[in-house]
């Protein structure tokens, strides 16, 4: 039976977990630009503390506003790390020393493990499109807005050799909301590393 | 020198013995009180820091007594003690140096007489004697202090029942120089220091941080000790040998190697839990109209060894949309002293936080141990979040808004049209009729898409379904497209409202009446806008704010109309003025005013069909690697807990080392193994049958929800 990618993204309790509504769009508008993998139109949204947590392979976390995770939300998250889900994490404030990454840091950290800097040699950044270095860099970085820093690393927990969180502090959320339907106005398609997440949460 | 100052100097030298005396004295005192403080407390396993304290208290309450002499060692008494051991001074010194005094001649005969006498063989004779018994005394209890830790070590190897982990089956197994192992565990400083003895151990669980020293009779001659690989040094201690480690945060096997054979002790660390918090008050997310006054803040925290501080933590977020800003702070910060439990108190003001409609403030408790080693440790409660309505929140609560105007759709603009019409007006020459034509269709589809946009704004406006303008699929032509919005269009509108009215009340045929009036005014509006209509109509008197918001964007609609045509038939030249025009029209509109409807954005479909596999580039998909079983590692213990139950039966001594090595590796992975096989390792050990303790060891070993070599999702690839 071949199931279909849902592109799922996460709400919790804190926080504007809604922030970035056109990312889900325009990642799945990537997928299937770029692969065959059978996937959803539409994203679905799941609630951290709930069951169809484990229904999707990838949940996508982003917000500005401080991230404080409940008691379920927490416990359900470990288990879905343990699993074998992935949660890819963005920073969408992307501030000096700003809240939602102080607190989203600590609260992952508490739920699933210490997060670490990801060496831009992981498979991640080779799974489809090749980023020899690293995690591509966002216009706000680049910008020199938020935090003044256009950072070398994502970061990440593990579970073994497999990523179990993907933390990004390069606000890609605000890089890629927009309308799918504007990509063609790009001269290069900057969702690209976005199919590559997606394709390693599918495949390891 | 003159006999005061003699006098003086001898007073100085006995002060010196009594102090001498004191302090041996007390010395005496602290190492009886510990010889037999020692002997109680670790019959009772418990601290010896007490009795040192009780011994410090001792000695130096000793120490004050003994010098209280020092108050009677004043300059007449020194000089009676001197004429009682110099009986030739005959009581010369006594009258030198009372302080009433004499005349000059007495003095000069009484200073001439003492100066030929010297009394400083009897004051070191009386110093010698003053320290020699309390030396001897001190000596004799530092013996008894030694004796006394001696025999508590020499009542340790005793056997006792009480003793953790000690077996038979160890000890008659163990080699010599192993037999009689014990193993001293201290806790680390911050958790009391605590001592605790475990005879023969297999393993010793810990806190992380304890020093576990391992002990035995012996040289230690031959005996070389490794944690985890590193080579732990052995020293002699009197007729002893001992090894000590700290226990780490990760189990490990402490290997023990003497030619006579080996002993594996397992380091199971346990990990100092972090502070409980509870937070009582507020007890919910709370809304509020209006951020005045205070909240009452409360919790209650707990630890398993002591807590040091605690307090509330709240962060303000301010701002919205891609705007933020943050504002954190603590209150209600105290000390518990090392407390297990406590309570948190405090008030929140609300008009200190200056919070402003939108703010919201994240609140929680947290508190600190005192782990000195791994922490500390910070537990912190559920957060609460407190948050301010915004203005005009309770007016529209229960109203969910209209969706806002999909702006983010991708249309060309029409500036940019006119620029692309350009391009290729100027290409013209060198273009074939049909690469013309071509490309002329390709911007005049975009110009079509465009209108249509338009199209929808200006019916959107009216009330009507927004895609109303065009019920049809994507590329077909609608046949309002077919022509530009007119005033007969009105007939076949009102035609398609009188069914509608059929079987309608007359309310909403009043409703329907009035918007075909609305619509019929802009339908002619737009026709006399572009001057096309046959009936000029004048708006500048009596037109409706619906035809007068809408008036430039309906000269655009059809500006926009007569270009797709031009540019349908590949003529750009012609289709540039209606082109400028349209764009001259919506720069009006944009003067006009703006109106925005607030509501959730609106969920965007992909059409997956028409774009699958169009990206300009190609990736390139990994090698993709099988995902492996959730856990390889569980069928490795499972494989390694049978060849020990295996071995059990043959050398049950070998099954207990290699039962101890799975558990040490399964404390972290899978713990209710290690729990089942420390079972069964304890009924080995006493030389019971195991056999139960095993097969349910080995149903948690095979127990495991299996899964196959591909992942669950790997269909879709």
């Amino acid at each position: 039976m071949v199931s279909e990618f849902v592109f799922a993204t996460a709400q919790y309790e804190s926080g504007d977990w809604d922030s970035a509504p056109l990312v889900p769009a325009n990642l799945i508008d990537s997928v299937a630009r770029y692969t065959s993998l059978a996937v959803a139109p539409t994203g679905a949204i799941v609630a951290l503390a709930s069951d169809g947590l484990f229904r999707f392979p990838l949940v996508f976390l982003t917000g500005h506003l401080p991230v404080r995770f409940t008691e379920a939300e927490r416990t359900n998250l470990r288990r879905y790390a343990d699993r074998g889900g992935m949660l890819f994490v963005d920073d969408h404030n992307h501030d000096i020393d700003g809240a939602f990454h102080k607190t989203a840091v600590e609260e992952l950290g508490r739920a699933i493990g210490p997060l670490a800097q990801l060496p831009n040699t992981h498979a991640l950044y080779s799974a489809f499109f090749k980023f020899p270095d690293g995690p591509p860099n966002t216009s706000h970085e680049l910008n020199g807005w938020g935090d003044n820093l256009v950072h070398s690393h994502l970061l990440a927990a593990m579970r073994g050799d497999r990523v179990v969180v993907l933390y990004s502090n390069k606000d890609y959320s605000s890089e890629w909301g927009y309308h799918p339907d504007n990509k063609r106005f790009l001269s290069i398609d900057n969702t690209k590393f976005g199919v590559n997440v997606i394709v390693y949460a599918l495949t390891r | 020198m003159r006999p005061l100052e003699r006098v003086r100097r001898t007073r100085r030298t006995l002060a010196a013995a009594i102090a001498v005396r004191a302090a041996l004295w007390g010395v005496c005192t602290a190492f009886i009180v510990g010889a037999i403080g020692i002997v109680m407390t670790r019959r009772a396993e418990a601290s010896t820091a007490a009795v040192w304290a009780l011994a410090a208290v001792a000695a130096l309450g000793v120490l004050v007594q003994l010098l209280a002499a020092w108050r009677r060692l004043t300059v007449p008494r020194v000089a009676l003690w001197i004429e009682e051991r110099v009986p030739r001074l005959e009581y010369a010194l006594v009258t030198a140096v009372d302080p009433v005094g004499s005349d000059a001649l007495v003095s000069a005969a009484l200073n001439e007489r003492i100066a030929a006498i010297s009394w400083q063989s009897e004051t070191r004779r009386a110093v010698l004697r003053a320290v020699a018994r309390p030396t001897v005394a001190a000596l004799a209890a530092l013996v008894a202090l030694l004796i006394a830790q001696r025999v508590d070590v020499a009542a340790a190897r005793r056997p006792s029942n009480a003793s953790v982990s000690t077996t038979s089956t160890a000890i008659r197994d163990a080699p010599a120089p192993f037999a009689r192992l014990v193993a001293v565990v201290r806790t680390p400083a911050y958790a009391g220091g605590r001592v605790v003895r475990v005879e023969s151990p297999a393993s010793v669980a810990a806190l992380v941080g304890s020093t576990i020293a391992l002990e035995a009779p012996g040289s230690g001659d031959g005996i070389a000790a490794d944690l985890g690989g590193a080579s732990v040094p052995v020293r002699r201690a009197g007729d002893t040998w001992q090894a000590s480690v700290t226990m780490g945060q990760r189990p490990a096997l402490l290997r023990l190697r003497h030619p006579s054979g080996e002993r594996i002790i397992a380091l199971e660390p346990k990990p100092d839990s972090i502070p409980t918090v509870r937070l009582g008050a507020p007890a919910r997310d709370t809304v509020m109209r209006v951020a005045r006054g205070a909240i009452s803040l409360s919790a209650e925290t707990h630890d398993d060894l002591g807590l040091v501080n605690g307090g509330f933590e709240y962060i303000v977020s301010s701002g919205e949309g891609e705007s933020f800003k943050f504002r954190s702070g603590t209150l209600g910060a105290r000390s518990f002293g090392g407390a297990t439990s406590g309570a948190l108190g405090a008030s929140l003001s609300l008009d200190q936080l200056a919070l402003k409609p939108g703010d919201l403030v994240h609140l929680r408790a947290v508190a600190r141990d005192g782990n000195t080693v791994t922490g500390p440790g910070v537990g912190a409660s559920e957060t609460r979040v407190l948050r301010v309505a915004r203005t005009g929140e309770y007016d529209s609560v229960a109203v969910e808004g209209a969706a806002p105007p999909e702006a983010d759709k991708s249309l060309i603009s029409q500036r940019m049209l006119i620029i692309l019409t350009e391009a290729l007006e100027k290409r013209r020459p060198r273009l074939t009729r049909e690469t013309l034509v071509s490309e002329s269709r390709s911007i005049g589809r975009d110009q079509t898409r465009l209108r249509r946009r338009v199209g929808d704004i200006i019916f959107q406006r009216l009330g009507d379904d927004p895609t109303g303008e065009h019920g049809h699929g994507p590329g077909e032509e609608p046949a309002a497209d077919t022509a530009p919005l007119r005033g007969d269009s009105v007939a076949r509108d009102s035609s398609r409202r009188a069914a509608v009215r059929a079987g309608r009340s007359a309310r909403d045929v009043a409703a329907a009446d009035s918007a075909d009036s609305a619509r019929a005014a802009l339908l002619r509006a737009a026709s006399a806008a572009t001057g096309s209509g046959e009936e000029i109509l004048d708006f500048e008197g009596d037109e409706t704010p619906v035809v007068a918001i809408n008036r430039p964007l309906l000269e655009a609609y059809n500006a926009m109309w007569e270009a797709s045509r031009e540019l349908d038939q590949g003529e750009t030249g012609r289709a540039l003025p209606p082109m400028r025009r349209a764009l001259e029209a919506i720069q009006r509109a944009r003067q006009a005013e703006r109106i925005y409807l607030r509501g959730k954005a609106p969920a965007v479909v992909v059409d997956l069909a028409r774009i699958r596999l169009t990206g300009k580039e190609t990736g390139s998909p990994s090698v993709r690697v099988a995902r492996s079983p959730a856990d390889p590692a569980a069928a490795r213990r499972a494989e390694r807990l049978a060849a020990a139950i295996e071995l059990a039966s043959r050398t049950p001594a070998a099954a207990i080392d290699s039962l101890v090595l799975l558990r040490i590796e399964s404390l972290d992975a899978a713990p209710s193994l290690a729990a089942a096989v420390a079972d069964a390792i304890e009924a080995l050990r006493g030389g019971n049958d195991a056999t139960a303790l095993l097969a349910r060891a080995r149903r948690v070993a095979e127990g495991g929800v299996r899964r196959g070599a591909v992942g669950a999702w790997s269909g879709a690839w």
